[in-house]
């Protein structure tokens, strides 16, 4: 139990470090990504542990949920990408500070 | 399981059948004919409202996954009045400037007010999950809507949406895998332990980030101002307030419902939240000239005060909090359908653009100050009350210093709410003639004015209802 929690939370740890640092849209999107199968990590390898299923179950729900979410995050940044040609996060800057 | 075991979930699969219909009738409607989407979706919306007086939505669904009882009641017709008026505000908007994407429009619009909805009443942190995703996934669809019209500034406050929600989400989930996977069950009930350890309080400070995140909580309000100037009004006005409530629905029910024992952790953080979000969101404000980014910051204050009531804690807190809620929906959308209606005008959505009101369209200036002062806290409208109450409760619960504070920050407060109203009243402006308002627009700032008015004038039904509400919380 203890491995998993420790696996999981440098993963978690990663993402978050991938979330404060990366500049390009893709690169943040890809950054919650890893958070999110940090939970998932957690989610399975606990239920496991307890021999319970609702562990399992709930990492399916995660995982729907965050594809639904890259889904309309990549729509966003399409659509950034079109109207200024590059997504770098620091350089959405249009309105003011 | 029968059909009938499902009728406490009433209001949800109304909103949910009523967006795929939306969906359908777009498909075989004409384009000239598109604009009767608005009004079926305001019909649905207003038939929907009444219908949650009418049909028995009391009781447990699948062994208490779910629960209806007053408080999931009174929340959701919150939740569809503002849905409703954000939806009588944009139609000609939204008629005018996507003449044909207005079928999506409306349907992403039913969703995000189903999964909000439904949220108040679950019981387990799945169902909780996928019910508040469903509430946040579809506004970003929102926010990036005008993908043409204005320029780099829609795509721009979509994607902080969207990134900021979508970290807060990780957060919330990985403090949802921390408690299920040490309870071995997801539901609130058995969530929390009685003797907690500190790893679940490590789960709930991220859930409690998480949540922050979505109500727009300092520090972590940075999206809030950049997404309320880019996004298209209509959809700010349903953005600033539904979501909102949602989130403070679902905050009440994880911590009051599934972690009461883990008090000690999370009571101290709030309290720092609220003392952070209070101060930056009032002096933020103090300078903005841009009157979507005031709002914004001055959303940011009120959350402040709705956190106290929930600081405030008990019953009495709790039920504050749903009054403050309910009538921060009449005056900030109110608030937001006139900066729509002078921006429609041609004016910009800059406080100067204001100037003059008064002298070209006296109703829409006194509206615009019975908001104000709602907003402001000002005897006898709305919010004085809200404000008011919110205090007692904090201060019966013990936080005389944050009643200092709060009182310290609603006199700030009045500094720029009050800038606002002398640009429409004192200062004088080169144009002449009153500003066009349609008439949804105009019967949506009606309702907005008469329920803030009319909350100032008899609170009473109200903060029975609210109280009558939170029972079912417990």
């Amino acid at each position: 139990m203890t491995a998993i929690l420790l696996i999981a939370s440098a993963l978690f740890c990663a993402g978050v470090f991938g979330l404060l640092t990366q500049k390009h849209a893709i690169g943040v999107m890809i950054a919650i990504e890893v958070m999110i199968n940090a939970a998932n990590l957690i989610f399975v390898g606990l239920g496991q542990h307890k021999g319970a299923a609702v562990g399992q179950s709930f990492a399916l729900f995660t995982i729907a949920i965050a594809v639904a979410e890259v889904v309309v995050g990549l729509a966003i940044v399409l659509l950034l990408y079109r109207s200024r040609g590059d997504v770098q996060v620091d350089e959405a800057r249009e309105m003011r500070q | 399981m029968s059909l009938a075991d499902l009728q406490p979930l009433m209001l949800g699969l109304i909103l949910a059948c009523a967006a795929l219909l939306v969906l359908l009738v777009d498909l075989v409607i004409k384009p000239s004919g598109k604009p009767i989407l608005g009004w079926l979706t305001a019909a649905i919306l207003a038939g929907t409202l009444v219908a949650s007086w009418l049909l028995p939505l009391e009781g447990e669904v699948q062994a208490g996954v779910w629960q209806g009882n007053l408080w999931s009641t009174f929340l959701a017709r919150v939740m569809i009045s503002a849905g409703l008026l954000a939806v009588l505000g944009g139609l000609d908007y939204v008629a005018r400037v996507w003449p044909y994407r207005q079928g999506e429009f409306y349907t992403l619009l039913l969703f995000s007010l189903t999964g909000m909805v439904l949220l108040p009443g679950c019981r387990e942190l799945a169902a909780f999950v996928v019910c508040f995703e469903l509430m946040g996934i579809p506004i970003y669809v929102l926010a990036a809507y005008s993908k043409n019209d204005n320029g780099k500034k829609p795509p721009e406050a979509a994607l902080k949406l969207l990134l900021i929600g979508a970290a807060s989400t990780a957060l919330t989930f990985f403090g949802a895998a921390l408690l299920v996977g040490m309870a071995g069950s997801s539901r609130f009930a058995e969530l929390v332990p009685y003797e907690p350890g500190p790893l679940h309080a490590v789960a709930a400070l991220l859930l409690l980030a998480g949540m922050a995140f979505k109500i727009g909580v300092a520090p972590f309000h940075m999206w809030v101002p950049d997404t309320y100037e880019g996004s298209p009004t209509p959809v700010v006005a349903f953005l600033s307030v539904a979501p909102k409530v949602a989130g403070f629905a679902a905050l009440s029910s994880i911590f009051l419902i599934a972690m009461p024992t883990l008090a000690h952790a999370w009571r101290p953080m709030l309290w720092l939240l609220v003392v952070v979000t209070m101060v930056v969101g009032n002096l933020v404000a103090i300078p903005q000239t841009n009157l979507k980014r005031l709002m914004a910051f001055s959303g940011v204050a009120q959350v402040g005060y709705i956190l106290l009531g929930f600081l405030g804690g008990a019953e009495f807190g709790a039920a504050m909090m749903l009054f403050y809620l309910a009538t921060y929906v009449f005056a900030n959308i109110g608030m937001f359908l006139i900066v729509h209606a002078v921006a429609e005008a041609g004016e910009g959505e800059d406080i100067v653009s204001l100037n003059g009101l008064a002298r070209r369209s006296p109703w829409l200036a006194l509206a615009l100050l019975m908001f104000l002062l709602s907003l402001a806290g000002i005897p006898f409208v709305a919010g004085f009350w809200a404000k008011f109450y919110v205090f007692t409760a904090a201060w019966r619960a013990g936080h005389g210093e944050m009643v200092l504070l709060g009182a310290l920050f609603a006199t700030v407060a009045l500094f720029y709410y009050l800038g606002v109203a002398r640009a429409a009243f004192v200062n004088k402006s080169a144009i002449e003639g009153p500003v066009p308002v349609k008439r949804p627009l105009a019967l949506a700032i009606v309702v907005c004015l008469l329920g803030t008015v009319g909350l100032g004038a008899w609170p009473n039904p109200l903060v029975e209802a609210a109280l009558a509400a939170v029972q079912g919380l417990y």
